[in-house]
């Protein structure tokens, strides 16, 4: 995969108690308070308040992890997502899905 | 010199505390790790709040909101001090209150009224005994702090600050409490936590002591876009910014508290077992004495009868 590293960014993804999940990916979904919006890689660096709901992210191998998530806030920089949420269920069982 | 039974009693008293000791110090080994994993679970979460706060300070080129403007008129301050419920770590909450006592004279020095509040059982009952004047107490799970108890000392906290001053408003808070260094060492620290000073402190006035390693130097913030818009975004994180550090604030000193007591409970049975060894040698002493004694009275006699048959 040449030039991998383009086409894909950085996600972590935490919750107030704990680091949830951690990873590449090649875009994501986020719950935003104004609608959903998508997140590609070298997307411009936003900070953008999310409401309830389902962030979404597909991971370097193409596989689809949702994470149902509390308010909070995501920021998108230099290729790297950063989710803080208040709170944020599952996260663990979802390598396998 | 004691009686052999005297020495038997105590060495039986001083194993059985050992014991006891032993087993708070097992206990509060098996703690730790926990609230130590704890205590960096919770550290990703402020630190992506932190950085979003710079990112918002270094785009807005002024800042009106209350959490980061200072209302110099007020006098009234807020200082939280966070001990322990329980006793048995060391000199854990004395430490903190004497820190606590120190930081009060100071703020009445310079003409504030400083308003306590205290987080654990043990600083509420000092400070009661002491009829001394507290704002609001929080007890219990000192050594296992959850979120929730982090969003209500943050809620009050805040509602204090927002409140206007004729309404029992206060203008500053402190946050006096235990930084985990590692397993043996804790410090002690105050961290002035509101007015938040987001701007690269010009001369850090009015902070006593709020060393913030993570507030140095950030390099260059990108230009973000804020989505609804800014005012919002920053009304939404400050609350957020400020309930993530006093979490981080209580499960550190959690972490400390586990710790001292970890150590408090080592020492003591390590005290306890050289007790234990010094009695063994003076109770073994004593008896040889005793032989020693009861030998010296057979062969004398012994050696008058022998006399008295020549």
């Amino acid at each position: 995969m040449a030039g991998s590293s383009k086409s894909t960014f950085e996600v972590t993804i935490v919750a107030s108690d704990r680091p949830v999940w951690t990873g590449r990916a090649r875009s994501a979904s986020v719950p935003a308070t104004e609608g959903a919006m998508g997140i590609l890689p070298d997307h411009e660096p936003v900070l953008v308040l999310t409401s309830k709901g389902t962030l979404s992210v597909v991971g370097e191998d193409g596989r689809h992890t949702d994470f149902p998530v509390s308010e909070g806030f995501v920021s998108f920089d230099s290729n790297k997502l950063t989710v803080a949420v208040d709170r944020c269920d599952g996260g663990e069982s979802q390598a396998d899905r | 010199m004691a009686s052999q039974l005297a020495f038997k009693s105590r060495i039986s008293s001083t194993s059985a505390l050992a014991k006891i000791f032993n087993a708070q110090e097992m206990i509060a080994s098996s703690h730790i790790a926990k609230a130590r994993k704890v205590a960096l679970d919770a550290k990703p979460y402020s630190d992506a709040i932190f950085e979003a706060v710079q990112a918002l300070v270094a785009h807005a080129d002024d800042i009106n909101h209350p959490i980061v403007k200072k209302n110099e008129k007020n006098p009234r301050v807020a200082v939280l001090a966070l001990t322990a419920d329980r006793g048995m770590a060391g000199a854990y909450t004395s430490s903190i209150i004497r820190e606590t006592e120190t930081l009060l004279d100071k703020l009445d020095k310079s003409g504030r009224q400083p308003e306590l509040f205290v987080y654990g059982r043990r600083g509420v009952s000092y400070y009661k005994y002491r009829n001394r004047d507290i704002a609001r107490t929080w007890e219990g799970d000192t050594d296992k702090p959850g979120v929730e108890r982090a969003e209500e000392i943050a809620g009050t906290l805040l509602d204090a600050y927002m409140a206007p001053a004729d309404k029992g408003g206060v203008s500053e808070l402190y946050i006096v409490f235990t930084e985990f260094v590692n397993m043996v060492v804790q410090k002690v620290r105050v961290l002035r936590m509101l007015p938040l000073e987001l701007v690269p402190a010009d001369d850090a006035a009015g902070a006593v002591d709020s060393p913030r390693p993570d507030e140095a130097e950030h390099g260059m913030t990108p230009i973000y876009r804020f989505e609804p818009s800014a005012d919002k975004v920053l009304d939404s994180v400050l609350p957020k910014y400020i309930q993530g550090r006093i979490h981080e604030c209580l499960l550190t000193a959690a972490a400390s508290e586990t710790a001292s007591r970890q150590n408090a409970m080592h020492t003591a049975t390590d005290n306890a077992n050289s007790l234990i060894d010094e009695l063994t040698r003076k109770l073994n002493a004593s008896r040889q004495a005793s032989i020693t004694q009861e030998l010296t009275e057979i062969i004398g006699s012994a050696d008058a009868l022998n006399k008295e048959e020549e």
